[in-house]
């Protein structure tokens, strides 16, 4: 209780802080806002690149009034120093970016560091009329801000939040589409300007708290984590300010309990370790979510090859162990259990006391695939594939299973009946279904069909249409198909013959 | 009469090419063979596999079954005897580059990188800028040109890397009529100088006039052959279902060609 009391309670009663944590919350506040434009539209360079150009235009600030007027300190000059610093920073990028064919990012390297170094060397020029300490606004110096710091703050906060929230459509279709923004008739430069501007207001109020070389830490991590939480525009300002804040008050408070760590780098220190956390765990663009989906995701091949391993089994029945053996790549078998609890939310398998027993749509699913197993290794033999390669290659190409493929090849080999090992393909069960009409050269041996249809090229076969044919034996190499005709007439017919006569399977009852 | 080891006749050769992304093969059992010194256009719908057979005849997707062999080589053996010509999409046109740096470019691979170029490759360079005839704009940077010159340096820069074979992926997209015939000419050109071209090609109507011959692909080969063959309305209304559009085209063409005939 009492060391609770001491940790959060007894740093506000000084002064010091309660100013810090005002002035910090609504400087987080800002940035996290800005942030989400800056990040969305890769601003950040020239983020970091305006915090520079601001340090200059206080040392001119503070030089104007030192020597013109003798007023130590101004604090109005030095901020509308450090904003004209801003304006020109950005008028010259834009500037040299325009004329010439010197990309963005480079002109703003060029521009920033030129208009840093005329700061830098005013202040040493003329070091001996300054007599403020410049650091300041290199590390930042939040537990010294004053009541005039304080107005700043509140004043920037002001006009910048009325600016997002008044052009808050404006702002965000230039940034997702200025194309069509422009084409709307809306101002596009002129929004850019305003941003820029509005930008410029947040990195000088904001150097006060983590100095100039963090600012950009502070616009950038805030939003960027938010970007990983949020679907929407709105939603992610609210969330970046929120952790602006946060990571402002962790940081206030952490580097009071330590003593002497200053408070700018642990506040840009505890937004970067919020990030790394919301990195790890969010919900949907984080790593631990897409480590678990993937996790969770059974790869299809291997569903297809543990259909594939009933065919070791002849009542559709196999154990746990007896379908991992058979299994090819020898995956873990949390995975192959996955597998298998897919295969029942699909309903092709259910399990009983520790057998996995194929269901009759399973078993269908599974003759699929044998059947475009066996099809590829009898295409593969057709290439010219070695016999002994044939089982492994096919074994990657029945995943090549659609209906299309699998009926091309089906045809390409004229229908053959057995694969080069000798097993019998199963039949064409996908186009041979009880009132479809089909090929006869689909038919097996003892299949009984209606003929629906027969080519004028066969009239010299005389097939009567309606009427019933029963497939005989394949010979010649299974390239010839035999027909018994009602009539008591046989007919031996070739592919092309066979596919010109279009049947309808008569169902097993009729 | 004994010619002296006759060349091989067939610039490309594919026997039973499928090629998959996923569960659907791109290209399913593909076997073609493309003469030496013809200029092929390659037509099909979109999604047909165009562009991933142009990719399996540069060595850039494995296939699952079948071979690719360039002048009787596998791919791998004939490396740099296939040039490709980027879309003109893909080029960043501010790069600070001139004509001849681009032509050039192509001897890159027949230096080895602690050499500089000899006075040899420079010729080959300014021979192959000749030929597109773009010598005339050898200093300038390639940006300050017209479309129909930029694919020329670009097919410059394909014939100085020696390639046999040029393939192109839609030359023909987005450029206006006198920058079309521009490219027309260079692949005229370039067929002349005995090189075998493939194009993928989207125009039907212009496909006729533009190639010796036709390949039409839509996840298998459909046909290959001369144009008039391929161009059947039968073929074509098989593999462009529902683009009835262009079928009725065609079909009005052949009619109006058999009331010729009969005239
Ligand atoms: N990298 C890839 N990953 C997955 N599928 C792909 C990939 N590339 C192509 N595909 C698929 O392969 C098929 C053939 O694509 P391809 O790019 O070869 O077609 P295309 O004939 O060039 O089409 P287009 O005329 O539109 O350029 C398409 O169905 C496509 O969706
Ligand atoms: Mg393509």
């Amino acid at each position: 209780m009492s060391l609770a009391w001491d940790l959060f309670v007894a740093p506000l009663e000084s002064q010091a802080f309660q100013k810090a944590l005002l002035g910090g919350s609504l400087v987080a506040i800002v940035c996290g806002v800005m942030g989400c434009f800056i990040i969305l539209r890769r601003m950040a360079f020239l983020g970091d690149a305006l915090s520079h150009a601001m340090l200059a235009g206080v040392t001119a600030g503070y030089l104007f009034m030192q020597i013109l007027f003798g007023v130590e300190a101004h604090a109005p000059a030095m901020l509308i120093g450090s904003i004209v610093a801003g304006i020109v920073t950005v008028a010259l990028i834009s500037f040299v970016s325009k004329v010439s064919r010197i990309k963005e990012d480079t002109a703003i390297g060029i521009m920033y560091t030129g208009i840093f170094a005329v700061g830098g060397v005013l202040a040493s020029v003329f070091s001996h009329r300054i007599h403020i300490d410049l650091y300041h606004f290199i590390a930042g110096m939040v537990l010294g801000v004053g009541d005039e710091d304080l107005w700043l703050m509140a004043i920037v906060a002001a006009i910048v939040l009325a600016t997002v929230i008044l052009l808050f459509r404006h702002l965000q279709l230039t940034s997702f589409d200025p194309v069509m923004a422009a084409s709307l008739g809306f101002p596009v430069v002129a929004l850019d300007y305003v941003l820029t501007a509005c930008t410029s207001l947040v990195v000088v109020s904001a150097v006060n708290v983590v100095g100039v070389i963090l600012v950009v830490g502070l616009l950038v991590t805030p939003a960027a984590t938010a970007y990983l939480l949020c679907n929407r525009l709105s939603r992610m300002m609210m969330i970046s300010a929120l952790f602006g804040v946060t990571s402002v008050v962790a940081g206030l408070y952490v580097s009071t309990w330590i003593g002497k760590v200053a408070t700018g780098p642990s506040i840009v220190i505890a937004s970067t370790l919020q990030f790394m956390v919301v990195l790890a765990v969010a919900p949907k663009y984080g790593l631990i979510a897409d480590w678990l989906r993937r996790r969770s995701m059974v790869p299809q091949r291997l569903v297809e090859d543990i259909l594939g391993t009933f065919r070791y089994s002849s009542d559709n029945r196999l154990a746990f162990a007896d379908i991992a053996s058979h299994l090819h790549d020898s995956p873990s078998h949390e995975a192959v259990r996955r597998a298998l609890r897919s295969l029942e939310r699909q309903n092709l398998m259910t399990e009983s006391a520790g057998t996995w027993v194929l269901t009759d749509e399973g078993e269908l699913e599974a003759k699929r695939l044998l059947r475009a197993h066996r099809l590829w290794e009898s295409y593969l033999q057709h290439v010219g594939t070695p016999l002994d390669e044939l089982h492994n290659q096919a074994h990657q190409l029945e995943h090549l299973h659609d209906e299309e493929t699998v009926d091309y090849l089906d045809d390409m080999l004229g229908h053959p009946i057995l694969d080069p090992h000798g097993q019998e393909i199963p039949e064409d069960f996908m186009h041979l279904v009880p009132g479809e009409p089909v090929k006869a050269s689909l038919l097996r041996e003892s299949m009984s069909a209606t003929v629906v249809e027969v080519a004028d090229e066969l009239a010299k076969f005389d097939v009567a249409v309606p009427s019933i044919i029963t497939a005989g034996p394949r010979t010649d190499g299974d390239a010839i198909w035999t027909f018994h005709l009602e009539d008591g007439r046989t007919i031996h017919l070739n592919h092309d013959q066979a596919d010109q006569i279009t049947v309808v399977l008569v169902s097993p009852q009729d | 009469m004994t010619s002296p080891t006759p060349s091989p006749p067939f610039a490309i050769e594919i026997a039973n090419l499928t090629v998959s992304y996923g569960p659907v093969p791109a290209l399913l059992d593909i076997s073609v063979k493309i003469p030496a010194g013809s200029l092929v256009g390659i037509i099909g719908p979109n999604g047909s596999g165009k562009s991933t057979f142009i990719k399996s005849i540069l060595g850039f997707v494995r296939p699952d079954v079948g071979e690719v062999k360039i002048f009787g080589e596998s791919a791998e053996q004939a490396k740099g005897q296939v040039a490709y010509v980027p879309q003109r999409g893909s080029v960043d046109w501010d790069f600070p580059i001139t004509v001849r740096e681009v032509a050039m470019m192509g001897r890159y691979g027949a230096v080895p990188w602690w050499k500089d170029l000899g006075r040899r490759d420079r010729q080959i360079a300014d021979q192959a800028l000749e030929m597109v005839r773009m010598q005339e704009f050898a200093h300038r940077q390639i940006g300050q040109l017209s479309g129909g010159q930029q694919q020329r340096v670009f097919m410059a820069r394909a014939m100085a890397q020696g390639a046999e074979i040029l393939l192109l992926d839609e030359p023909f997209a987005g450029v206006d009529a006198a920058t079309e015939r521009a490219i027309l000419d260079v692949l005229a050109q370039t067929k002349k100088a005995g090189r075998t071209l493939l194009v993928v090609h989207h125009d039907l109507a212009t496909a006729a006039e533009y190639f010796d011959r036709l390949l039409l692909l839509k996840q298998r080969l459909f046909a290959f052959g001369p144009p008039q063959a391929v161009l059947h309305p039968r073929l074509l209304s098989e593999v462009y279902e529902g683009n009835l559009r262009v079928f009725a085209d065609m079909q009005s063409r052949e009619f109006v060609a058999d009331d010729e005939v009969s005239r």
